[in-house]
This record gives structure tokens, C-alpha cells and sequence, in this order.
């Protein structure tokens, strides 16, 4: 077999996102199924309102939540497939050597969609187990007669069965757009390098800022990832902050556990991503004598940048979001506290961002220092 | 000078265990160009290794001047081959993402050599200098890394197999180019090399045997790149 269950199971960062993902839109979706079968037994004043408004914030969150995080995943599927070729060229390129069809060799693959059923039905059980407090919580106000969950299977296989199949066919498929790669360049692993700086770029920048561009622009993946965990952190830590008058307290800390179990896999994945695809590199640095600061700043230091602009997009995306869900979703409503930008949410979140990524790289920058040069040439 | 008194290593633990160096001792001269002969497992990559401050021996020393390198941090040691060292690989280890001016800025740049062009042309790479490694033949690509070691200034020249993956047309080409470029800059040259003939272009040859010296002889007449045996 080409790909085993092993392969799969280095894709649990497909299935903490899947499982987050499906946590948040089993909660809105199945509250609203449930909802809506009881629309004509609300009777109480501002229940028509709140009704439609909770229909509206489900619909939205499970969107925009369920989406954002679906998005995400196929590229990090993506970027498994491609990497999984990349280094397994010679042994790819060997079997295709021998007469092995593309397809025949990519169809192992379907083995990926299992890290997202795990991850879909753990998040789904998870969901579902929360799901009682969930619906006292919406209901706090009592504007609703009392609702019982329900298991709604049709909701369980769109969530669980329809992600799993369809990112089990998406590996095999991008997996055999991969594999029409020539044998030859298969088995001498040959990656194409493109120039695209200026000549006056390329002619005079400094080796070190040189290599820290390449780094970056090498796999643009890394950057959607590393950026997205800063806005995961971003996002999610200042919403729970901000929304501490228009929501319950229990919803806040989901959601703050789920934008930091989010951030820190993300950003835990990709940097080890980071320093496993340029080692070679590193140990060719320090065999020259480059101190391993310099091999750090060089191989961690173009993702910093990238890093505040996510914590940046994430701050607006929160605000914007929360915004509409006041001055749209929730208008018809009395009683709807006032929201505006929380500064003090932003300046506390920052500097937790701050803290947290330095510390990652930090651990990082230690893991290039203890680097064993022989055995990195030896592979 | 390189002083190398008694040194051994060796790899596993327990019943695993394997000595590599079994108590070397030897001298280098300076501007020297010394050919380390051995067969596979002889331990002569080991001894590269170790002398050149890319690992560390288990006991004995390895001194350059007065410097025992032995006893320095792996700051230093850095530090020391930043400014003293040279490597050239069978394998080339070539940044593949850079080109082939940018791979020989890398050792450039450690000893602010702005010269380095210069360098890309004595091994008549010029009007490759904007290719990627992968763009270039196996010969070429030694060709860079030979460039890329020299353009740091190194004092001595560390060759693991430098003709390993090269058939013996480029083969004679690589070492012709590093022969003309030792004439020209006179640092000291230590090769490992499997290959008996390419001995003949050296000063100093030293055979390995099970992981000892087993003879050290001194060439009277040199040959040059294409006058050898392959």
C-alpha cells in the first residue's frame, strides 16, 4: 500500500479543524431544526423577534464558521497530498517506473478523508453531548417553550458521512493531478524554481534576506496556515472578549477554546512544516559556519510579518462580524446591548499573541540549534 | 598547521558499538593538498569529519596553529569554520530554491568577499550564474559548490568524494578546476576519495585501514586532472 493508515494519522490537524468545524455547525444547525418545528407554538412578546434572530445568527455562524473552517482544510488537505509526493517521489516515481497508472496509485489516498470522519464524528458526538446545555442557554430568557434535542440523521450524514466522502474523493483526485508528474523528475525529486525577483533584487540582496524570501515564498501554504492561526487566535480570543454583553459566558469560553486549539495546532503544524522542509538547508548553513541565530532569522523570521497581518485581518473580520450580527440579525430585537470596537480586548489579545508566537519561536529557533548536521547529510 | 594527535570515535552502545577511528595521529601542512585513500567503511568520512569540526572525536585533539578545536563550544566551533573552513560534498548540497549566484553569495557573504563573481567565472560558470541547481548538469553543479566553498576564503579545503557522482569527463574537469584554483589562492586541500589514481595529484597521501592510518607517502612528481588514471 501506497499510503497507509500511519500517513493518515499525521493529518491531525485536518481533524481538530473538522472536529471544531462540525462542533459549532451541529450546535446552530440542529438548535435551529429543532427550532423551526416549533415556530407556531411561540407566543411570547419578542419571541417572533428573537426567533428569527436566533434562526439568522445559526444560519450566519454556521456559515461562516463552517465554511472558514471547510476552506481551510481543503488546503491543508492539499498541502498534505503535495508534500506526501514531494517526499515520497522516489518511491512514487518507482511505481509508475513499473507501470502503475496514476490512478491506481492515487486512489490509496481516499485514506486521507479518514482524519476528516474522525474528526466529524468526534465533533458531532462532542456537539451533541453539549447540546442540552446548549439549548437552556438560547433559551435563557425563557421567550421559547421548553425544546428537547433531537437527533436529525439526515444532519449527521451531511455533517459526518458527506465531509469524509468528499475529502476522500478530493485526495485521490488532487492526488492524481500530482502524480502526472514526468518518472524521471519523480525520482530525482526535481521541484522547479522560478525567478521572480527584479535583477537589481536579485543582484543585490543580501544572502540571508535572500534566503529568508525564498523561505516564505517557497510553500505559500505555510503562509495561508501560519497567517490563519494568527487570525484564528485574533478572531476568536477577541470575540469571546468583545461579547460578554451580547452572549452567555459558557459561549464565550467555546469559543475562545476553539480559536486557540485552532491557533495553536495550526501554528504548531506548519512551523514544524517550516524547519522539517529547509533542513537541509540549515545544516548546509551552519557546516559554512552561519551562527544558528542567523539560520533561525532566515528560516523563521519571513513568517512574522505574516503572522500580525492574520492577527490584523482577524481583529477586523470579529468586529465586522459582530457588527452585523447587532445591526442586521439582531435589529428587530429590544434590548440588545450597544457594541462597539472593544480596545481594551485588542491591546490584551495582542500582547497574548505577541507572547505566544515569540515562545513558539522560540521552541523552534532551539530545535534548529539541536539540528545534528551528520545525520541531516546522511539522508 | 593541523595537529592531530590520537584521536578515536566511535558510533552504537553496548554490544553495537563500533570504533571508526582507532587513535589517529598525523600532521598537515600548511598550502599542503593531502588525499585520504580508504575503502568503503575505512573511516576516512569520519576523519574528515572530525578534523574539519563537523563532529566531534571521542578522545585526542585536533589543532589548527594553537588552537585546539576539540575543546571549543559549538559556538566557537561555528565561528571557527565560518572563518577558516571549506566543504565540498559528493552530494553537493545545493540550495535548490537558489541560483547559482545566490548559492555562491552564501559563502561569500561570511567573509565579505565581494568578489565573488570572480570565482563564478575561474570555474566558467558565468552565463549560468542566474540558473537553478536543477537547471544544471552533475558537473556544473560541483562546479558551484566549489565555487561556493572558495568564495569564503577558506584556509583549508574539506573534499568528501568530490567525484562520487560524477562520470570521469566532468570528473577530471572538477578536479582540474579545484588543482588551478589551489595553485592560485594556496590554501591547504584535505580529500577523502576512494579512487587510487586522483592520489597521484596530490602531495601527501594517506591510506586508512579499519579505521587507522596504514601508510602516509609523499608524491615527488604530481600529475594534473587529465594526466591520472580513472
Amino acid at each position: 500500500m501506497v499510503v497507509g493508515m500511519k500517513d493518515a494519522l499525521k493529518l491531525i490537524g485536518i481533524s481538530i479543524i473538522a472536529c471544531c468545524a462540525v462542533f459549532v455547525c451541529t450546535l446552530f444547525l440542529n438548535y435551529n431544526i429543532d427550532i423551526t418545528a416549533m415556530k407556531n407554538e411561540i407566543t411570547a412578546a419578542g419571541g417572533v423577534e428573537m426567533y428569527n434572530a436566533i434562526v439568522s445568527t445559526g444560519k450566519v455562524v454556521a456559515a461562516v464558521s463552517g465554511g472558514c473552517l471547510a476552506v481551510t482544510s481543503v488546503i491543508m488537505l492539499m498541502f498534505y497530498v503535495k508534500n506526501y509526493i514531494d517526499t515520497h517521489g522516489k518511491e512514487l516515481g518507482i511505481l509508475k517506473a513499473l507501470g502503475y497508472s496514476d490512478f491506481k496509485i492515487a486512489k490509496h489516498f481516499w485514506v486521507f478523508g479518514l482524519s476528516v470522519f474522525v474528526g466529524c464524528a468526534l465533533g458531532y458526538a462532542a456537539a451533541f453531548l453539549y447540546l442540552p446545555s446548549f439549548y437552556e442557554l438560547q433559551n435563557a430568557e425563557h421567550l421559547f417553550p421548553e425544546i428537547k434535542v433531537q437527533f436529525h440523521p439526515f444532519l449527521a450524514f451531511l455533517l459526518v458521512v458527506v465531509p469524509a466522502i468528499s475529502f476522500a474523493a478530493l485526495a485521490v483526485i488532487y492526488a492524481c493531478f500530482r502524480l502526472k508528474t514526468p518518472v524521471l523528475d519523480l525520482l530525482k525529486e526535481k521541484r522547479e524554481y522560478k525567478a521572480k525577483l527584479s535583477k537589481k533584487e536579485t543582484k543585490d540582496m543580501p544572502f540571508l534576506k535572500e534566503l529568508t524570501r525564498s523561505t516564505v515564498r517557497g510553500i505559500k501554504s505555510l503562509v495561508f496556515f501560519i497567517a490563519f492561526s494568527a487570525f484564528c487566535f485574533s478572531d476568536m480570543v477577541q470575540m469571546s472578549m468583545s461579547m460578554k454583553d451580547l452572549s452567555s459566558e459558557t459561549m464565550a469560553i467555546m469559543i475562545m477554546m476553539i480559536g486557540l486549539i485552532l491557533a495553536f495546532m495550526t501554528l504548531f503544524l506548519s512551523l514544524s512544516s517550516v524547519v522539517k522542509a529547509n533542513t537541509k538547508t540549515i545544516a548546509m548553513m551552519r557546516v559554512f559556519g552561519y551562527q544558528h541565530s542567523d539560520c533561525s532569522k532566515a528560516v523563521l523570521g519571513g513568517y512574522r510579518p505574516v503572522s500580525y497581518i492574520g492577527f490584523a485581518v482577524g481583529t477586523a473580520y470579529q468586529y465586522f462580524l459582530l457588527r452585523i450580527m447587532v445591526d442586521i440579525v439582531f435589529a428587530d430585537v429590544e434590548n440588545v446591548p450597544e457594541y462597539n470596537f472593544d480596545f481594551t480586548a485588542c491591546a490584551i489579545s495582542l500582547v497574548l499573541f505577541i507572547i505566544t508566537y515569540e515562545l513558539f519561536m522560540y521552541i523552534y529557533s532551539q530545535r534548529i540549534k539541536k539540528l545534528s548536521i551528520k545525520s541531516v547529510m546522511l539522508e | 598547521m593541523i595537529a592531530i594527535s590520537e584521536i578515536t570515535k566511535s558510533y552504537g552502545n553496548g554490544d553495537g558499538k563500533t570504533q571508526v577511528l582507532k587513535g589517529i595521529t598525523m600532521q598537515i601542512n600548511e598550502g599542503d593538498f593531502v588525499v585520504v585513500l580508504g575503502a568503503s567503511g575505512s573511516g576516512k568520512s569520519t576523519f574528515l569529519n572530525v578534523i574539519s569540526g563537523l563532529e566531534r572525536p571521542d578522545s585526542g585533539s585536533v589543532t589548527y596553529g594553537s588552537l585546539e578545536i576539540t575543546k571549543l563550544s559549538d559556538s566557537k566551533l561555528t565561528r571557527f569554520r565560518k572563518d577558516n573552513i571549506g566543504f565540498i560534498f559528493q552530494q553537493y548540497y545545493l540550495l535548490q530554491n537558489m541560483t547559482v549566484e545566490k548559492n555562491v553569495r552564501m559563502g561569500a557573504e561570511l567573509a565579505d568577499n565581494g568578489d565573488y563573481r570572480e570565482i563564478i567565472t575561474a570555474v566558467g560558470l558565468e552565463d549560468k550564474s542566474k540558473k537553478y541547481p536543477s537547471e544544471l548538469s552533475g558537473g556544473e553543479q560541483q562546479r558551484v559548490s566549489v565555487a561556493r566553498a572558495l568564495a569564503k576564503k577558506p584556509k583549508v579545503l574539506f573534499l568528501d568524494e568530490p567525484t562520487g557522482a560524477l562520470d570521469e569527463e566532468t570528473g577530471r574537469q572538477v578536479l582540474d578546476y579545484i588543482c588551478k584554483l589551489h595553485k592560485e589562492y594556496g590554501f591547504t586541500i584535505v580529500m577523502v576519495t576512494h579512487n587510487q589514481n586522483i592520489a597521484e595529484m596530490a602531495n601527501t597521501v594517506v591510506k586508512m585501514n579499519s579505521g587507522k592510518i596504514s601508510e602516509i607517502s609523499v608524491n615527488k612528481v604530481r600529475k594534473t586532472a587529465y594526466e591520472i588514471g580513472w
